[in-house]
């Protein structure tokens, strides 16, 4: 059973139609990507699964039926604007946020420690918030969203004030989750981070859907005939059914001609006794597809209007 | 249940653990009580109490001045020596003995004048003992009975025309209750309820306010610290009444009315009662005040405004004292800001009837219903617009979530 089912949602404040319809469902198990450029529509979709708004139009599911009080505690949830008590504690902070979801004091001071130890913050939990870094701050703001063991986790740019090695940490963390059993949505602009992570992605812009399915899925949708290689040598000017050679630092990207596949592009190199240090099929990245999209997507909204 | 409990727990431990919380709570009234000590300690000191000389030419003194055995605290005695003549008091008060006497003329039964003679002003307690003196003994040759009673004067009973509500003309020290519950309810609305704006645009600020109504319903969260600053203004009350009770024992003999002070339970009820509604108002308008402005000096000039309604019954007290139940004083209970001390005002000084008094809790408990309903559409709207300061109308813009 899915998730979460989001259903043909649509959301306006006053003139503005911030989500114009939206639908998508995650499931248990799968790090599910939300994309979309500045202002598509992905803080607002969030907002009404977390029914701080209410849709307009469509409905929403989560754990099989509408958002109760009750939910709310099995739901963790990383806000873009990160938000913690500036003059208190960080304990006493993760505290009382835990408390608010419904976690005893036995139970808080159970898990706790163990959080602050993985997040490398045991030292500095008596610090009032406003002393921390940013990426120590933002560590514990997804111990918030964490501690509760929720089983459905919102984050939006997980790895936004992140170091590298935290980075790293929080991958980790978000891979064993799923591995858990536990329903992810991550939203984020780091394309490389969803191409690592994500099992299966949305791309909305305008408050639509452009794209949707999993990583491989969108990869073969976009993906082209053109083959990536690296020589131990020049390439000659022309290849027998090669449209075009670019340079790309050591690479050369070929692009087929019409009727010619990339099998067809590598017995021509053999043939040529070209020596290669690597073959592939050039897939394209999801920063090429999500510009691209998005572009199109915007033209065909000017065409229309 | 729980999580307004634990909202309410973390804002009240949260003020009142503070160390500026108690700085300023036992700031007021121990500064109040300083400010009296050092002025009281002041004329204290700066009293003459050298001993007043008089010559009795008239022979109207017969029962000399009493002397009290023993002083009571910061009590004040000028002791009446009498002179043969006036020479002899006349060097005293020169030499510093006496700081000056009084003559009374042979004639002063036709003239009831006397003079007095000194390079000073006598003060008020000087004056007191002199006149007291001349009383006493002109009573005493004119052999009044019960001189005592009329030394004290008449007492005056008042009955309202309904026969209801009476008093013995000593009750005008009840109109000590109001004020006290107007000024407590000031003190309320302006110190627990600054807290309640300071947290909500601060938590707006921090961001803390999308992690906590993805905890709770925006209702759960408002009323959890409508309650813990609650808690914050009954501890402010509680800490005052304890530090004036000890007050009271410790000078118990020096307040004339202390032994008079009888007040109704009933009374008390209610005044207490229009306190809490009344704040519940306007901790809820806080709250909508909170959850539209992005900073709190925003939300701090419109909390002035605010506090304006609170202060009507003081502005318009002479309407209060001239006829309670008139149009003013009723305007002003009916309004659920000021009803707390204009209520209370009303029922120290007359019979209201019973039904406004029903009606003004009609009035507050609707005010709570419609105050909260419109704080959950704010705190829905207003407390994720991190950016910018909504106006009331945009709360009507279509939005809506179960609350």
């Amino acid at each position: 059973m899915d998730t979460i089912v989001v259903n043909h949602i649509a959301k306006s404040f006053g003139e503005t139609k911030a989500v114009q319809d939206v639908s998508f469902s995650v499931r248990p198990g799968e790090i599910f990507g939300l994309l979309g450029p500045n202002g598509s529509g992905k803080t607002t979709s969030i907002r009404m699964i977390l029914d701080i708004y209410q849709p307009e139009q469509g409905e929403i599911t989560i754990l099989g039926g509408p958002m109760t009080e009750e939910k709310l505690n099995h739901i963790g949830y990383l806000p873009e604007e990160r938000g913690l008590y500036q003059d208190i504690d960080v304990a006493r902070n993760l505290t009382y946020l835990a408390t608010l979801k419904n976690m005893t004091k036995e139970q808080i001071d159970q898990k706790l420690p163990a959080w602050l130890e993985r997040f490398d913050l045991t030292e500095h939990q008596k610090k009032k918030t406003k002393e921390l870094s940013k990426g120590m701050q933002q560590k514990a703001q997804l111990i918030a969203a964490l501690i509760h063991e929720p089983e459905i986790i919102i984050i939006d740019e997980p790895f936004s004030a992140l170091d590298p090695v935290n980075t790293q940490l929080v991958k980790d963390l978000l891979v064993e989750l799923r591995d858990q059993g536990k329903t992810i949505i991550m939203c984020t602009h780091q394309m490389n981070q969803v191409e690592k992570l994500c099992d299966r992605l949305v791309l909305i812009d305008h408050g639509k859907v452009l794209l949707e399915g999993s990583l491989k899925e969108v990869q073969e949708r976009f993906a082209t005939n053109q083959v990536l290689i690296q020589t131990n040598g020049d390439l000659p000017e022309s290849l027998p059914g090669v449209q075009s050679i670019q340079r790309e630092g050591l690479y050369y990207r070929l692009t087929p001609s019409d009727g010619f596949t990339p099998h067809a592009i590598l017995q021509q190199l053999i043939d040529q006794k070209i020596g290669l240090n690597s073959f592939e099929i050039a897939t394209p990245t999801l920063d090429e597809i999500f510009i691209k999209v998005v572009q199109e997507g915007r033209n065909g909204n000017e065409e229309d209007n | 249940m729980k999580k307004i409990i634990d909202v309410a727990r973390y804002e009240y431990t949260h003020h009142v653990g503070k160390r500026r919380f108690w700085v300023a709570l036992l700031g007021i009234p121990v500064g109040l009580l300083l400010i009296m000590a050092v002025s009281m300690l002041f004329s204290y000191l700066s009293l003459d109490t050298e001993p007043v000389g008089y010559i009795d030419q008239a022979n109207l003194i017969t029962q000399p001045q009493e002397v009290p055995e023993k002083l009571g605290f910061m009590e004040i005695f000028i002791q009446l020596i009498p002179y043969a003549n006036e020479e002899s008091a006349r060097a005293d008060t020169e030499n510093g003995t006496l700081q000056g006497f009084v003559v009374i003329p042979a004639g002063y039964q036709s003239t009831y004048s006397v003079n007095y003679y000194s390079n000073k002003l006598p003060g008020s307690e000087v004056t007191g003992e002199i006149n007291g003196l001349l009383r006493q003994n002109l009573m005493l040759r004119e052999q009044v009975p019960h001189l005592d009673r009329i030394e004290e004067g008449s007492q005056i009973s008042l009955q309202s025309l309904d026969g209801r509500q009476s008093s013995d003309g000593a009750d005008w020290h009840h109109i000590i209750v109001p004020i006290a519950i107007g000024i407590l309810y000031f003190i309320m609305v302006m110190t627990c309820g600054g807290y309640l704006l300071q947290s909500l645009v601060e938590e707006k600020q921090n961001r803390t306010m999308e992690i906590m109504i993805t905890s709770m319903t925006p209702n759960q969260l408002m009323i959890g610290k409508i309650i813990g600053n609650l808690g914050v203004g009954f501890t402010q009350i509680l800490v005052w009444i304890v530090i004036l009770s000890i007050g009271l024992l410790i000078f118990r003999d020096q307040i004339p009315f202390f032994d008079d002070l009888n007040i109704s339970a009933g009374y008390l009820t209610i005044s207490f009662s229009l306190l809490i509604l009344s704040f519940i108002v306007a901790a809820g308008l806080l709250a909508i005040i909170g959850a539209l402005m992005s900073t709190l000096e925003e939300g701090q000039s419109v909390n002035s405004l605010l506090i304006l309604p609170t202060m009507l019954p003081f502005y318009f007290f002479q309407a209060f004292l001239k006829n309670p139940n008139g149009t003013i004083p009723r305007v002003l209970s009916f309004f659920p800001l000021s009803a707390t001390f204009s209520l209370s005002l009303r029922m120290a000084f007359t019979s209201v009837p019973a039904w406004e008094i029903v009606l003004v809790f009609v009035i507050l408990i609707v005010s709570i219903a419609l105050v909260f309903w419109l704080s959950g559409k704010a705190f829905r709207r207003g407390l994720l617009e991190y950016h910018k300061k909504l106006k009331l109308r945009d709360l009507f813009v279509k939005e809506e979530k179960n609350g």
